[in-house]
């Protein structure tokens, strides 16, 4: 099975999930889910995410100058994402243990 | 902060933007502005491969962000009609074309009330010239038969269609009047082509026809080329004869009509042979007329000049045939 075209349902739940736990720069974002376990995510992806979940109001954004690099624009979750987020956890929740339960075995009439 | 440098990630940048480049302008500068920032701190990150390894083409780099900013994908196939577009508006030909352009566009928009009062005038009158009676409808239309109805009705259309006009209509609504408009007048140029065909042939109608189109009192027999108004014998040896009865099909004597036109422009008068009884005989051909005493003119009845009046009358030249002995020939038709 295709991982990458599971990933493109969760990526929304993915990234708001990464920067609730702290805000991130683009690359910072890729790195973090990578590191989660979602090695096929990409750079595009993630940043095209990013933009739009920002352009919905789900994120906002500030821009940290760098002495040693680029300015890096951190993106944060705000209470709009989190009710994204919390709607969004659910659904998935939901989903996945249908899905489980359809894996495990026949239902239970 | 380091001197600015060329960013190895311009180049990938640049490549993207290209990429981008059918995305309305707003959405295209939203994306490019954290792009630029993402992709340097991508680029100065611990890795030496270059951005093309890293992240992929810029052609699939762009189409994995339009997916999942949740843009439309590129169009397949050349150039996106925008950018056409844009090329054309940057174009210095256009620049240069640009204030007649603005000059014609403001004078269709001052002229657009000429255009509404047109359109009501030919709502009326195209239907009308689709009819029968076509040239009673030019230039006042006349839908059954009444000047006067398609005076109203045109007034009325006017009036409507200017309100039309003046109205801002949605977007849908205007399609389809300006549609409508087209269409009114390429029906009304053809009808009006038709017309001018019709007038056309009434006139060369009229050209030809010299005198009645049927028998009437005044010009009894007819022949393809008008009036008969004379029959000149001849016997089969080239002889002019004089005096020849002439009877029809149906032993009717052959009448013809009065000769009114003369070539030396004097009045004759008709001399018909009379019968035993005094009964004049019109079918003795050819016909015998003699001036008018006095050499009257034709037109003006006042006196002729001296010898300007023909007093013997010639007959026309005519191709006479040869006959062959004893030779007979089937007639045309027969």
């Amino acid at each position: 099975m295709d991982a990458s075209q599971l990933l493109k349902g969760v990526l929304d739940v993915a990234v708001l999930a990464v920067v609730r736990d702290s805000d991130g720069y683009g690359y910072d974002v890729v790195r973090r889910l990578r590191t989660a376990g979602l090695e096929d995510v990409g750079d595009a992806s993630v940043y095209g995410t990013l933009r739009r979940l920002y352009s919905a109001g789900a994120l906002t954004s500030y821009v940290v100058p760098s002495d040693e690099g680029p300015h890096r624009k951190y993106y944060a979750i705000n209470d709009r994402g989190r009710s994204v987020l919390e709607d969004s956890t659910k659904t998935w929740r939901t989903f996945a243990d249908t899905v489980d339960r359809l894996l495990d075995g026949p239902v239970a009439a | 902060m380091s001197a600015p440098t060329v960013s190895p990630a311009s180049d990938y940048l640049v490549a993207v933007e290209q990429e981008l480049s059918d995305l309305p302008a707003e959405d295209r500068s939203a994306l490019m502005e954290d792009l630029a920032l993402h992709l340097e701190a991508l680029a100065s990150e611990d890795d030496d491969r270059p951005l093309a390894v890293r992240l992929g083409t810029p052609a699939v780099y762009a189409a994995d962000l339009r997916a999942a900013a949740g843009l439309p994908a590129r169009a397949a196939g050349g150039p996106p009609a925008r950018s056409r577009l844009d090329a054309v508006l940057a174009s210095a030909a256009y620049r240069r074309a640009l204030p007649v352009l603005q000059g014609t566009g403001r004078l269709l928009v001052e002229l657009r009330p000429a255009w509404w009062v047109v359109r009501g005038y030919l709502v009326v009158l195209v239907p009308c010239l689709l009819g029968s009676d076509r040239l009673e409808d030019i230039p006042v239309p006349a839908p059954m038969h009444s000047h006067l109805l398609g005076v109203l009705l045109v007034l009325a259309a006017i009036a409507g269609s200017v309100i039309l006009g003046r109205r801002t209509l949605p977007k849908a609504l205007r399609v389809v009047v300006v549609s409508a408009g087209v269409l009114l007048v390429i029906v009304a140029t053809g009808a009006a082509l038709d017309v001018r065909d019709g007038i056309r042939f009434g006139l060369a109608a009229d050209a030809w026809a010299v005198g009645p189109q049927v028998p009437d009192e005044t010009y009894p027999l007819l022949s393809r080329y008008g009036p008969v108004t004379d029959v000149f014998p001849y016997s089969a040896d080239g002889t002019p004869l004089e005096g020849v009865l002439l009877y029809d099909q149906d032993g009717r004597p052959l009448h013809v009509g009065k000769q009114e036109w003369w070539k030396d422009e004097c009045l004759r008068t008709l001399k018909q042979p009379q019968a035993a009884d005094g009964v004049p005989v019109p079918n003795s051909f050819p016909q015998q007329y003699e001036l008018y005493p006095g050499d009257l003119n034709l037109y003006t009845a006042t006196a002729m000049g001296a010898g300007s009046c023909i007093e013997h009358r010639e007959r026309p030249d005519v191709p006479l045939p040869t006959f062959a002995a004893e030779s007979v020939a089937p007639a045309p038709g027969d």
